[in-house]
């Protein structure tokens, strides 16, 4: 490879080999994607909204380098916490929309919607193992299937294991459900606690974290 | 000033920012890091560590979805 | 001008955008999604779709499975792929990733590179996947979705999800590394 230096801002940087022009496949992908879109929406609006959403969110992962497992792993493993604290920030939006939905949803009489499954024991359990799969594995769900759009043979493999790991635990469904989620209680907050309450400690608990994860960051730097 | 070069191509996060972060702190001040990285998660995590610590942080990219990330050690 | 060099491409297409960008776009999607589907982002519960979908196709005695003894479970998975929205959403994913690195020209086939990556892959995913049908969740649908649907179960994975990642360090840096 032939190379030359030059310097830029005090660092010596060379000049790269020749790169090659994605942006014709890039665009021919996109009109892949809205002809898919079309035909689902021939078929189901809401099929095709789930589409388009998907790809809204497989474009800003990988824009935006989101990524989970870094947000609970590097904390500890490389001090950083910018991504924690995007994280504190996607949940602190999200809670507000999906309050004012669930509250809507409440006042009119029915159950509030979202995902509140049963907490126990199992929760902790389940959660320190998908913490350990996500650092081994460079990513988890969200990482993974972006990850295997960018090209990462290795995610593909994980995303394999990971549709048979999902297999291989329902079918020991019927021990978890046994011993954990049949005791285990359903807690929405706002139906325990009240939705002022709830709220405030929702937005509370988030605030402070936040400044906990922002100083953490900053501590690191000395 | 020497050069140290960093293949970490194919290494998915966090590996490339630890390995950066050993083979920095072996380094001398003045000292030329080049991590080479195809995992576009770390052109965002290694600069932005290498930049918090007060380094000097250039990246070029040298091919389709590959980086090379240059860090000179300042102190 | 060359489009590689406008200023907006560069922002937009080319260069990685801020986290928080990332942070407000994702949460206003899984709002539209709870808007729309009456169920917010999940993952996991998709990936096992999919595994049982194959597992049948293959032959698998899905039927004996007290999970697929409800016939509900059972019915779901005979849901066509292309009529099933979650699996679209998930697909959505895979493809918009990919759109987007090709767009910046960044798309590259990443080859495995050692054998240590193949075995941390494997254990990685299954312990993954495992985990999520004992958590019923992973960090979408079991820490982001479920914190912001105000249910406890999300916050006390998210407690236990950092303590995995902990346990998680230690061993990459010791055993994958």
């Amino acid at each position: 490879m032939e190379t030359k230096t030059t310097v830029t801002q005090g660092v010596p940087v060379r000049a790269g080999k020749k790169r090659r022009n994605q942006l014709p496949a890039a665009i021919v992908v996109l009109l892949g994607i809205i002809i898919v879109a079309v035909i689902l929406g021939g078929k189901s609006p809401g099929l095709a909204i789930s589409w388009v959403i998907g790809i809204g969110f497989g474009v800003v992962l990988q824009k935006s380098r989101f990524c989970f497992a870094a947000a609970f792993r590097d904390p500890f493993l490389t001090g950083s916490t910018s991504l924690a604290k995007a994280v504190i920030i996607a949940v602190a939006i999200a809670s507000l929309g999906f309050g004012a939905v669930q509250y809507a949803a409440v006042s009119g009489g029915g159950n509030p919607p979202g995902f509140i499954s049963p907490v126990g024991l199992h929760t902790a359990i389940g959660a320190i193992l998908f913490g350990i799969g996500m650092v081994i594995a460079g990513g988890c769900a969200s990482g993974t299937l972006m990850r295997v759009g960018e090209g990462f043979t290795m995610q593909w493999l994980v995303l394999v294991f990971f549709v048979i790991g999902t297999l291989w635990g329902t079918h020991d469904y019927a021990f978890w459900k046994a011993v954990f989620f049949d005791r285990a209680p359903q807690v929405h907050l706002p139906s325990a606690l009240g939705w002022p309450l709830s709220f405030i400690l929702q937005f509370l608990v988030l605030g402070a974290l936040y400044i906990l994860a922002d100083k953490w960051g900053n501590r690191q730097r000395n | 000033m020497a050069e140290y070069r960093l293949d970490c191509f194919g290494e998915a996060c966090p590996v490339p920012l630890l390995k950066a972060q050993k083979k920095l702190a072996d380094l001398k001040v003045g000292d030329l890091l080049i991590v080479e990285v195809d995992h576009s998660c770390a052109i965002k995590n290694v600069p932005e560590w290498a930049r918090k610590e007060g380094h000097n942080v250039e990246i070029e990219e040298i091919g389709d979805g590959e980086w090379e990330i240059y860090i000179q050690k300042t102190k | 001008m060359k489009l590689e060099e406008n200023k907006y491409f560069k922002t937009v297409v080319k260069d990685a955008w801020p986290y928080t960008v990332g942070a407000i776009l994702l949460a206003l999607f899984n709002i539209t999604l709870l808007i729309v589907r009456g169920s917010p982002w999940g993952i996991s519960g998709v990936l096992l779709y999919w595994g049982a979908k194959i597992y049948k196709a293959l032959g698998g005695p899905l039927q004996n499975w007290a999970f697929y003894s409800n016939p509900a479970n059972l019915k779901g998975v005979e849901t066509p792929f292309f009529s099933h929205a979650g699996s679209l959403m998930i697909l959505g994913i895979i493809i918009g990733a990919f759109f987007a690195s090709l767009a910046a020209s960044q798309f590259k086939i990443r080859k495995i590179k050692t054998y240590r990556q193949v075995i941390a892959a494997v254990l990685g995913g299954l312990l993954m996947g495992y985990a999520t049908r004992v958590a019923l969740g992973c960090n979408i649908g079991g820490f982001f979705s479920a914190v912001a649907s105000f249910s406890l179960h999300g916050w006390v994975f998210g407690v236990f999800v950092m303590v995995g990642a902990w346990i998680g360090s230690k061993l990459l840096v010791k055993f994958f590394m």
